[in-house]
């Protein structure tokens, strides 16, 4: 019972757990709370279910007894009976949560906030999960199926971020489910009988069982590798690799259907890097229109800055097939107003809520109404549809400044709505720094922007590269700003910054470049030719493009009058090219709730660069890792050399200082004194040549007996190997004798020329093998490597033998031992 | 009988010394046995160890003249006991009769009081009688009515025996086993040998020209060169490896004696010196394994069983035994257990 109860509470606590990646997609941990109060009145209604000894499905029902009283009191309707006991009217209360729930779903993108029908629907949903789980896991002890009840938690986020969902939550959830296994298995065993430990050994009360130990560290094990090992593998997500990071999602080409999505949880810079990054080309829109020099086709926008950069909020808007705002209104006079019309058709490639559109839509074709239109982000997006394979017209109006009428605009007071919304900038000393050395010349709000455009030029040491490296002031827009290498996305949103640390209005706009591919009015766009910009907002002209990224970097790439190509020897032709002003009264009143882009994507593969200038040659580095792998290939072969070459001059004949001593000898010849260091030297020199030889007949694959004395491994060599040599014969019972003598006899052989017996051992041995055996002895000596593995064996046994000692020392410490009297029931 | 001092006898002899003189007791023994110079090198290693040799095969190989040949080559006392069911413990170490002219009780030597005593047929006596041999085989004397005789040097005992299963025989007490050095077979003569010994031994007994060509002292020299025979740490360790590994083989009941590692070593000093060499090889210890060791040991009624001779397990030992080495450890020469050794701690137990 005691065990049942515990299991319980397991179960409750696993829930929890697993609960944990839903604090991805809420803003603040409210629901935590509830979700665990409705957890524990679960819980504890279950336990007291089971103390009554009543069957499963009376637990079954207490426990969604016990959920619906929860709930009513964690959300009360005002008709309740004791603030907990639901009335009739409180059901219909819930009903009203559920569907306004569907509804928030619709209108928010994560990070969604605190609102009542979300709550309500997430504290059911955990509720409802835990009533499962138990009863999965304590009722029909099956705990294992209570896996997938927490998995359909942790699906959700996965539904929302597609990328990249945060690893540690989904750690914490699968060490509750783990836990729940373990708790489950061990009251299994416990109640078997007594614990024995692999040698038959009880196992103590305080101790873990072994078993249990061994399966802890594979489950642990496991969910490292499940959870390491995607981030490590480029591609798979953008995880760790992609400095994007934790939270983001994305849209575009990632496969991933883009209906019933929150155009705002779109990760626009990180679509934008990993297309750009793709080494594939695909094509993704194809536009027709009847401008002659089209500016960039556009989708979104990024208009919050934080301290890790800009991110996209959520856009607010009207379905986009009714009137849309008159783009022309509330524009000063001097601006040129030119009305276009377009014909946009999107592949199968491009899969996201938004659709791309010229700026700025007066009037849009062949869209149903649940494509919504933001007028002031100036973006076409739905939270139920997809872009793919929509084919859609729209008639656009297309502003044209000019430098003098630029600078006719007033900058904005302070308190105006946009300046409020699109000036604030994280606090970074270098930047405004920066900003104000820009523009301390400038009178005007254009003169600023433009003296902050022209900054980034390449005379002041500004290139385009697609691959940016990291830098140490741990900001990005500080490691551009000193690297000054990057690509669209740092120059956009770097310029966008400084722009706004100038206090205008500034943000990132999302699109196409025109593209290489143009046949007649009709550009077919790719992947490569995603494109980032800055919009600068002013007073009574709206939002005035400018792209500072350098044109070489970018194919397509097209400047106006007003932002001319800093890089270009003179000013290129004014090209029309406008957004027009939004209405900022009509600002989002969404909830903001962006996605967490980051200014500076990673390096990632610099292959699939939009641009074949600026990439640093790649053979340098396959040359380098074949030179490495050669020279680790070479290792085993080069250690064999070195041992030879050390042993050789070992055993390099010395001069004998020998002289013969008087008397009888032994049949070895002349007895010889030696003199003390003579005779180390010589035993020295038989030692290196024998095990020479030995090292010699494990490269060549002959049998090395270790019960063998050096005396019965030369004859076996004269039998087996060596019997058609003659002279290799006397040489390897030469070495034999040697060895011998110089381990066992009072005095080793001296005088005796080892080397070139050696040397006509090894010929002769050498000669006997195979080819294949001989390459290898020469390539990967057989002996090399097995010194190495035995000393990484020896290694391993020492680590192992060292764990077991702290481990035992540990284990004297350990809290379980207080328990003993407890659990020893 | 005076006797030189083992200081007096000296050290190491000149090399050609020894060999002239061991050489010489070897060609007159194989006057009389032909083709077996192994086994008579080993006699006669077994004589300048100092101890016992058991020579053990069925009857009519040449066991006793083996004995007798080299109690022969050698000038020296020789008594030969014909061991049988009734032989007494005094018929072997004597016995104190009364002398009625003296009016005393006088000691008459019995017959191991000689430097050279042949045992034949040693397990036809009744175990009673083996074991008056038990005190002068391993302490060189005899204590009849509390007096203690020494006994010459040198002093050996070679004995003869059938094997075990032959009938009207007893076994040696192990007591008694340990006590003989080495024991060896005589092995049918190969056809060649057996035709000479036709032609030789046809018509007179061979035995009867044989005439000595060495003498106790002599050998006593050729003991005291024996003894200075180096002997490496490597060896001596070897050796302890091999006894160790009788004593811990799962097949085996009993393993070796200490007793058996000091006279396997002495072996292989007296095999070394009768090669020629001034040191003792591991290689000698291989070689003499199996006689010094295996008439000492018991096997498992299991190994019985299986009809595993002691002879076969102590050879799979030696063939299994790895090497020692006084050096730096080398992948080759690792030694079992080195490194793998107990758990490093041994858990509490509950």
């Amino acid at each position: 019972m005691i065990a049942h109860r515990n299991l319980g509470f397991v179960a409750a606590a696993a829930t929890l757990l697993a609960a944990a990646p839903l604090s991805a997609i809420f803003e603040r941990w409210t629901w935590l709370i509830q979700a665990t109060i409705a957890v524990a009145v679960v819980a504890a209604v279950a336990a007291l279910a089971r103390l009554a000894r009543s069957p499963l499905w009376a637990q079954v029902l207490a426990m969604l007894a016990g959920l619906t009283l929860a709930l009513t009191w964690l959300f009360p309707g005002g008709t309740e009976l004791v603030a907990f006991i639901p009335t009739p009217a409180t059901f219909g209360h819930f009903a009203d949560l559920l569907s306004g729930s569907m509804d928030d779903m619709r209108s928010y993108g994560v990070k969604v906030p605190d609102t009542d029908p979300l709550l309500f629907l997430t504290v059911l949903g955990i509720g409802g999960v835990a009533v499962v789980v138990d009863v999965l896991a304590v009722g029909l002890r099956r705990p294992a199926l209570a896996g997938l009840p927490m998995l359909a938690i942790y699906s959700v986020p996965v539904a929302v971020y597609v990328d990249s969902v945060p690893p540690v939550p989904f750690v914490v959830g699968a060490a509750g489910y783990l836990w729940l296994l373990v708790t489950d298995n061990v009251d299994r065993v416990r109640r078997f009988g007594r614990r024995f430990t692999g040698d038959g050994r009880d196992v103590d009360v305080w101790e873990s069982s072994p078993l249990a130990a061994a399966g802890r560290r594979l489950a642990v094990l496991g969910v490292a590798l499940a959870v390491v090992l995607p981030l490590a593998v480029p591609g798979m997500t953008g995880g760790l690799l992609d400095t994007f990071g934790t939270g983001a999602g994305d849209g575009t080409g990632t496969g991933r259907p883009g209906v019933g999505t929150n155009p705002g949880r779109i990760n626009l810079f990180a679509a934008l890097s990993g297309q750009l990054n793709q080494s594939e080309v695909a094509d993704l829109v194809k536009v027709t229109t009847n401008e002659q020099q089209p500016f960039y086709l556009r989708f979104g926008v990024a208009d919050q800055l934080r301290q890790d950069g800009f991110r996209v909020s959520d856009p607010t808007g009207k379905p986009a097939n009714r009137d849309l705002p008159d783009p022309t209104r509330d524009l000063r006079p001097g601006v040129g107003q030119n009305r276009y019309r377009a014909t946009v058709e999107v592949t199968e490639n491009l899969d996201m809520p938004l659709l791309p559109v010229y700026a700025k839509p007066a009037r849009t074709e062949d869209l149903n109404d649940r494509w919504l239109y933001d007028d002031d982000r100036q973006m076409v997006f739905s939270s139920r549809e997809s872009a793919r394979g929509k084919k859609y017209s729209f008639e656009y109006v297309r502003l044209t400044y000019t430098p003098s009428v630029l600078r006719q605009a007033q900058e904005l007071g302070s308190s105006h709505p946009a300046r409020v919304r699109y000036t604030m900038t994280p606090d970074v000393p270098e930047v405004d720094a920066l900003v104000k050395t820009l523009v301390r010349d400038a009178d005007t709000q254009y003169d600023k922007v433009r003296a902050i455009y022209d900054y980034f030029s390449a005379d002041n040491g500004f290139t385009y590269r697609l691959s940016t490296e990291t830098g140490t002031s741990g900001q990005d827009i500080l490691d551009f700003l000193t690297n000054k290498a990057g690509y669209c996305q740092q120059y956009a949103a770097a310029m966008a910054w400084l722009v706004r640390a100038a206090g205008i209005p500034a943000r990132v706009a999302f699109g196409f470049t025109n593209g290489s591919n143009r046949s007649g009015d009709t550009y077919t766009l790719t992947n490569r030719n995603l494109h980032a910009w800055t919009e600068v907002y002013f007073d009574q002209m709206g939002w005035v493009p400018f792209d500072a990224t350098p044109t070489y970097g970018v194919p397509g790439s097209t400047r106006s009058a007003w932002a001319p190509d800093t890089d270009a020897p003179e000013e290129s032709t004014p090209e029309p090219g406008s957004t027009s002003a939004p209405g900022e009264t009509e600002a989002s009143a969404g909830p903001e709730g962006p996605d967490s882009p980051e200014e500076d994507p990673d390096s990632g593969l610099a292959l699939g660069g939009t641009t074949p200038t600026e990439q640093p040659p790649v053979w340098p580095w396959w040359a380098g890792g074949a030179l490495a792998l050669f020279a680790l290939l070479a290792l085993p072969a080069l250690r064999r050399l070195a041992l030879r070459r050390r042993r050789s001059a070992a055993a390099a004949p010395a001069p004998a200082t020998v002289r013969a001593a008087g008397g009888g000898a032994p049949a070895d010849g002349p007895r010889m004194v030696v003199l003390g260091a003579d005779a180390d030297r010589a035993r020295a020199d038989a030692h290196a040549a024998w095990d020479e030889l030995l090292d010699t007949l494990v490269d060549y694959r002959v049998r090395v007996d270790r019960t063998e004395t050096p005396r019965a491994t030369a004859d076996r060599l004269v039998r087996e190997a060596l019997s058609a040599d003659a002279g290799a014969v006397t040489a390897v019972r030469l070495l034999g004798r040697a060895e011998e003598r110089a381990r066992y006899a009072r005095d080793p052989l001296t005088g005796e020329r080892l080397l070139p017996a050696l040397r006509s051992v090894r010929g002769a041995l050498a000669a006997q093998a195979g080819r294949r055996t001989r390459l290898l002895a020469a390539v990967l000596p057989p002996s090399v490597l097995l010194r190495w593995r035995l000393a990484a064996a020896d290694a391993s046994s020492r680590l192992v033998a060292a764990t077991g000692r702290v481990r035992y020392r540990l284990l004297r410490w350990s809290p379980r031992r207080l328990l003993a009297s407890r659990l020893a029931r | 009988m005076t006797q030189q001092t083992w200081d007096e006898v000296g050290g190491l002899l000149p090399h050609d010394e020894f060999r002239a003189a061991s050489e010489a007791i070897v060609s007159n023994i194989e006057q009389v046995i032909e083709g077996k110079t192994a086994t008579v090198r080993l006699a006669l290693a077994v004589l300048l160890a100092e101890g016992h040799l058991l020579i053990e095969d069925v009857p009519g190989v040449g066991k006793t003249k083996l004995a007798k040949a080299m109690a022969r080559s050698i000038d020296c006392s020789v008594r030969r006991i014909q061991f049988t069911p009734d032989l007494l413990p005094s018929d072997v170490t004597g016995v104190s009769v009364y002398n009625q002219e003296t009016h005393d009780f006088e000691f008459r030597p019995g017959a191991v009081f000689a430097n050279l005593v042949v045992g034949d047929e040693i397990n036809r006596a009744s175990p009673k009688t083996q074991s008056a041999l038990l005190e002068c085989m391993e302490e060189r004397q005899v204590t009849v009515d509390g007096v203690t005789y020494q006994l010459q040097t040198p002093f050996m005992v070679i004995a003869t025996q059938n094997p075990i299963e032959m009938e009207g025989t007893y076994p040696l007490p192990e007591a008694q086993r340990d006590r003989f050095t080495a024991r060896i077979a005589m092995g049918y003569p190969d056809p060649g040998a057996e035709l000479a010994m036709l032609d030789g031994h046809g018509a007179t007994d061979p035995l009867t020209d044989l005439r000595p060509v060495s003498d106790a002292n002599t050998v006593r020299r050729l003991i005291g060169h024996v003894r200075q025979v180096h002997v490496a740490d490597a060896v001596k360790q070897y050796a302890i490896d091999l006894v160790t590994a009788t004593r811990e083989a799962p097949d085996l009941r009993l393993g070796a004696s200490p007793r058996a590692t000091l006279q396997l070593l002495r072996t292989a000093r007296a095999v070394a010196a009768l090669e020629g060499r001034d040191y003792v090889l591991p290689d000698d210890l291989q070689v003499l394994a199996v006689p010094v060791l295996a008439h000492r040991i018991i096997p498992t009624a299991d190994a019985q069983l299986a009809r595993r001779t002691t002879d076969a397990i102590v050879a799979e030992l030696v063939h299994r035994l790895p090497l020692p080495h006084d050096r730096k450890r080398s992948p080759y020469d690792t030694r079992p257990g080195q490194g793998h050794g107990r758990p490093p701690y041994e858990p509490r137990r509950p």
